[in-house]
């Protein structure tokens, strides 16, 4: 299956190597580098790049390319769904996923990697697991180590491959019993000149943290299960019990895990919570143009609009901007044309907007597209798809455990064209 | 802290390796061994450490064991006679009582991977397979596959295999798994596993309790098997339903392909699975990886081969964001040209609109290049777009949006009066080189038609001896005679010229030979050399094809979720070229329908009119029954012909495998008003076959034929 993995930054170095069967020698990433030269973007690598004897593999997070090398046919799904959950092992570890990060743990990277895959089939890849096998590095238990000289691995064989239920361990034991439930909502949107949208989706997630002691059962139910489309559980989560009456009903991971994700797609109406008011025009033949931009709340059910960033890649004509914002403040870089303007937070009774002139560069022709911003918001207490829990039950345990759930939207690829 | 090359790193670190007063402080002694994994993975040769380090593995420290282990198993090649001091240690750490550490140490043993230690790693492995923790059983499966991997020519135990066979009913799911592709690579040569109707039925009740990687190994392997019966097939189906809208991409894939593969003879099957994939499918396609939605919009492209109507109404989810990288963006569009329809069309032109000024120039050129395939069925939206493009006098689009032009008019050739009329002033923008071939190319086409074709052609002969490309001079050439043959009077002096720089002073043999050519063709006079040149010419009163016959599902399934769909060049194959033959074992040539041994009958049809005025519903009517149009007369011309042509498939019970080909061609005239003749050739002969094929065949024209009237 995998072969081997290079990590390689975004100059072009392989600061990390693992190999699961024969070592492939690194001249192979020869004919990678060959790509990210030709490329005009770092994300413009191709993600499957064919050598005369190996297939390269290879997955951009956090500027490093994550290259699988596969010497025969497989699911190319499947390798790229398992580099992924590589990527998102190392940031669940080390907190971010960067070169420094990597060179500082690589003692734990390269038991990780031997952990994950024997004689390159996935093994152990379920964060809980790894995590009693490999305990995460910590400021504290650095110390700790350093000064007792005691080790990060885990002296006991992870008990929850020995219990019934395999994602939870026995004899869990907490004073505090707690369940959390995070509603976390991206909205993807593409918003055209007029401000109609053409496209818009929604992916969610449940993120849960349960501490609850021995083998508690849980049940959650909706309010408005239809709503959601293509979900995706987590192995816990009953099948039968969902089809049959939309109720998630599940013995649950200890600590933290992600629940459910799921995708409510454009069939169903998306409300789109901001709307842009824009004017940017660029007069032929004179050196300046009009820059105008309003932002404002809507179908926000009177939840404020948060954290709001606006950027946009301005044409390369643009010299330079002179521009006034009602609040916040905003940067443009010259050289790489790109606009950032950090509104904070939206007041429905006066309307941030960003003011003023572009100069153009003298001479040039007016810019034949119009710039698209980027938008970012967060939205506490609300999420935009409608989605409301209805009841938490627990059973199989005597106590009484403390529930909370909290609701937020965050905007994923939401975009504005003028 | 000073830099140290290579070499001084490793003195360095072997001083104070065997320093000890390193070696008897466990910490330091770790943090050493740290430093050496570090180095070793900035790449540099640490090999010469090699016995330090296998001192370094007798310790009680998992974690230094651990980090030894790494170093050894990188190493161990360089060094088969020291590795043998470490399989000692290895073997003695087999039987400890920590099942973490029994299976660390079986694990590390077969990756050192040389062939002279198998005899020790055998034993361990052996008892491994017994051992009561699964984490121990799951390393020692795969250890088999291991040491097989590592002698492949050796003789294969039986004992071994047997033993793993049984392991697949083992309690822990991994360990199943596990032996799975164990037995895969073990058994590679025999076809792998040996899949029969117990194991396939275990393995499914199993499946829910596998990983979704295990999952997609399970499923991969079930492929082999053939149920025995329908209901059985039926059965397994039902079992795998759920998996098929899993919200994990590599599990649906898996099993849609499982389906494929299952039920291959059975479409309708076949397609209500797509149907049901179509949702997870999607959804990958908008997912947050973008390698994920490169494959996944790969998959898509093969999927709409056989149902393209699936994801009509879901075009909008193939629109490119505006930070997504070009590969994506392509594969969309490629995606989004196959959508469209009467209704999105306008949409999805303002779309693609958008696209043709993007900043990456390759991205730009797809979107003018898509405009263009979309020209082919709605050529007046498309043509008004492109000349807007012109007006931008960018290099990269004018030179994408003149070679769209040739493409397009050699199609549509009723496109050509407003691409004649689009091209004047292009010249002045374009500088590579295909575009410079596409704009010669029409300027000698459609010379007639262009007031400024013989100024822009004088351009380019005054620039001939600065010009470096050799196919633009070849294309010059051509452009200039057929030019001469359209415009004499304008263009002879000029063509005059170019021959003579051409044969006279043109470094380049292609070049040279050519003018050559043209300038006897030219001796034996212009209808002679008209006659030669302008043969080529696409023929207006051909049709265009549009729509291309769908493809069987058994065309592709056998390259679902595999790497073929994703590294096949991003062109999908040409729409107007296929369909013409029907995919024979052997090609036909024209000649060979000519002259082969067909069976020809002339007859006349008894119809009352050929829905002479609307041939494409008679193309889609056909289509039905599985009769191909290859070209028709334009609607309302008469003598009004059609020419079609069917196949049969091979009979699955008859023992031969040949199918009969007909191809017909139905003239309408206005001589004969309530009938039409029809020509009908086969090959080989099949009366049956062919009776069938007239009867169909005077049905549909009924049919369509009476619909017309109403």
């Amino acid at each position: 299956m995998i072969h081997s993995l290079f990590l390689i930054n975004a100059s072009g170095d392989i600061f990390l190597e693992k190999h699961w069967k024969s070592v492939v020698s690194r001249s192979v990433c020869d004919y990678f580098f060959e790509a990210q030269e030709r490329a005009s973007e770092p994300e413009n690598v191709p993600p499957v790049i064919p050598t005369p004897h190996h297939y390269l593999i290879s997955v951009l997070r956090h500027r490093i390319y994550f290259v699988a090398v596969i010497q025969s046919e497989v699911p190319p799904l499947f390798v790229i769904e398992f580099l992924h959950r590589v990527v998102d092992t190392f940031q669940d570890y080390f907190g971010v996923c960067t070169e420094a990060a990597i060179k500082d743990n690589v003692v734990v990277v390269y038991e990780l990697l031997e952990e994950m895959l024997d004689n390159g089939f996935p093994l152990a890849t379920e964060s809980n697991i790894l995590k009693e096998l490999i305990k995460p590095p910590t400021i504290l238990r650095t110390m700790v180590n350093t000064i007792t000289g005691s080790t990060n691995v885990g002296e006991q064989l992870p008990t929850g491959q020995l219990s019934v239920v395999p994602w939870r361990r026995t004899g869990v034991k907490y004073t505090n019993n707690e369940a959390y439930f995070d509603v976390v909502e991206e909205i993807d949107a593409i918003i055209d000149k007029s401000g109609s949208t053409i496209t818009a989706e929604i992916q969610g997630v449940i993120d849960a943290c349960v501490k609850l002691t021995g083998m508690p059962d849980l049940t959650l139910s909706f309010m408005n299960p239809r709503l959601l489309d293509d979900v995706s559980f987590h192995p816990c989560v009953r099948f039968k019990r969902w089809e049959a009456e939309r109720i998630l009903s599940f013995i649950p991971p200890d600590g933290n895990f992600r629940l459910l994700s799921y995708h409510v797609s454009s069939q169903n109406l998306v409300a789109i919570p901001v709307y842009v008011k824009h004017n940017i025009t660029f007069r032929e033949g004179s050196s300046q143009g009009r820059f105008d931009l309003t932002l404002g709340p809507k179908q926000t059910m009177g939840k404020a609009v948060e954290s709001v960033l606006v950027s946009s890649q301005l044409p390369r004509g643009v010299l330079n901007v002179n521009l006034n914002p009602s609040q916040g403040t905003y940067t443009f870089d010259p050289v790489t044309k790109l606009l950032s303007w950090d509104v904070g937070k939206i007041n429905p009774q006066k309307l941030p907007s960003l003011k003023g002139s572009m100069s153009l560069q003298a001479g040039a022709s007016k810019p034949d597209e119009n710039p698209t911003f980027n938008i970012q918001f967060k939205i506490q207490q609300m999420a935009i798809s409608g989605l409301k829990v209805n009841r938490l039950d627990m059973y199989g345990e005597k106590y009484k455990p403390f529930k909370g759930i909290k609701y937020m939207t965050k905007a994923g690829k939401f975009q504005v064209r003028t | 802290m000073p830099y140290l090359s290579g070499e001084d790193a490793v003195k360095e670190l072997r001083r104070a390796l065997s320093n000890p007063n390193v070696q008897s402080d466990p910490l330091r002694y770790r943090n050493t061994i740290t430093k050496v994994i570090r180095v070793m993975s900035q790449g540099v040769d640490v090999s010469g450490l090699f016995p330090e380090m296998v001192k370094a593995c007798a310790t009680v420290d998992i974690v230094q064991k651990k980090l030894v282990y790494v170093f050894l198993c990188s190493y161990a090649s360089l060094n088969p006679q020291l590795s043998l001091l470490v399989i000692n240690t290895l073997r003695k750490d087999c039987q400890d009582a920590n099942p973490m550490v029994r299976s660390l140490a079986l694990r590390n043993m077969t990756n050192l991977r040389l062939p002279g230690l198998a005899e020790y790693v055998e034993q361990p492995l052996t008892v491994g397979l017994r051992d009561r923790a699964a984490c121990v059983r799951r390393v020692a499966v795969l250890g088999w596959a291991k040491l097989h991997n590592l002698q492949p020519q050796a003789e294969i135990d039986a004992a071994v295999v047997n033993e793993l066979y049984s392991l697949l009913r083992d309690s822990d799911p991994v360990v199943m798994v596990n032996c799975l592709r164990a037995l895969e690579e073990i058994l590679k040569d025999e076809g792998g596993v040996a899949i029969n109707k117990n194991i396939t039925h275990h393995l499914l009740n199993r499946l829910k309790e596998c990983d979704v990687w295990g999952q997609c190994d399970v499923l991969r392997v079930l492929e082999r098997y053939r149920p025995q019966t329908e209901g059985e097939l039926f059965d397994i189906l039902s079992l795998l339903d759920s998996c098929l809208t899993c919200a994990h991409p590599p599990v649906m894939a898996a099993t849609l392909r499982l389906f494929l593969c299952l039920s291959a003879g059975l479409p309708s099957v076949c397609q209500s699975a797509l149907e049901r994939a179509c949702g997870p499918l999607l959804a990958a396609c908008g997912s947050n990886s973008r390698e994920m939605r490169f494959t996944a919009l790969a998959h898509v492209q093969l999927m709409m081969q056989s149902v393209p109507g699936l994801l009509g109404a879901h075009y909008k989810r193939f629109f490119c964001g505006y930070a997504e990288p070009a590969f994506i963006k392509q594969r969309k569009m490629q995606v989004l040209v196959e959508l469209v329809n009467d209704e999105n069309v306008s949409m999805l032109l303002d779309e693609l609109k958008g696209y043709c000024t993007d900043v990456d120039p390759d991205t730009a050129q797809a979107a003018i290049s898509a405009i263009g395939r979309i020209g082919r069925s709605y050529s007046d939206k498309c043509l008004d777009i492109l000349t807007g493009l012109l007006g931008l006098r960018q290099e990269h689009i004018t030179s994408a949006v003149v070679q769209t032009f040739r493409d397009l008019v050699w199609v549509c050739p009723q496109c050509s009066d407003v691409v004649c009329a689009a091209l004047q002033g292009c010249e002045e923008t374009l500088q590579d080189d295909q575009g410079r071939q596409a704009l010669l190319w029409l300027l000698g086409v459609y010379g007639e038609r262009v007031a400024t074709a013989p100024y822009v052609l004088e351009g380019f002969i005054d620039g001939v001896r600065a010009e470096v490309s050799v196919s633009v001079k070849l294309e010059l050439l051509a452009a200039a005679l057929r030019l001469f043959l359209s415009r004499p009077a304008e263009t002879q002096d000029m063509l005059g010229r170019l021959l003579h720089y051409c044969i006279e002073e043109e470094r380049d043999m292609c070049v040279r030979d050519q003018a050559l050519l043209y300038y006897r063709l030219l001796q034996c006079g212009p209808e002679q050399a008209r006659r030669v040149v302008e043969a080529r010419r696409s023929d207006p009163a051909l049709g265009v094809l549009i729509g291309r016959p769908l493809q069987p599902i058994d065309a592709w399934a056998h390259g679902f979720n595999t790497l073929q769909p994703l590294s096949t060049a991003a062109a999908t194959p040409d729409s107007s070229t296929r369909g013409i033959l029907p995919k024979s074992k052997s090609f036909l040539s024209a000649s060979a329908v000519e002259e082969g041994d067909f069976l020809c009958v002339v007859k006349l049809m008894p119809c009352q009119m050929l829905p002479v005025n609307s041939p494409q519903s008679l193309q889609a009517a056909l289509q039905l029954v599985n009769i191909q149009t290859m070209a028709f007369t334009p609607p309302n011309a008469l003598p009004w012909k059609v020419y079609l042509y069917t196949h049969t498939q091979p009979a699955p019970d008859s023992t031969s495998a040949e199918c009969t080909l007909v191809l017909a061609e139905l003239l309408y005239s206005s001589d004969t008003p309530d009938s039409s003749r029809i020509t009908v050739k086969q090959k080989p002969r099949d009366s049956a076959a062919l009776s069938g094929f007239l009867c169909i065949l005077t049905a549909v024209l009924n049919t369509v034929s009476a619909e017309c009237k109403l």
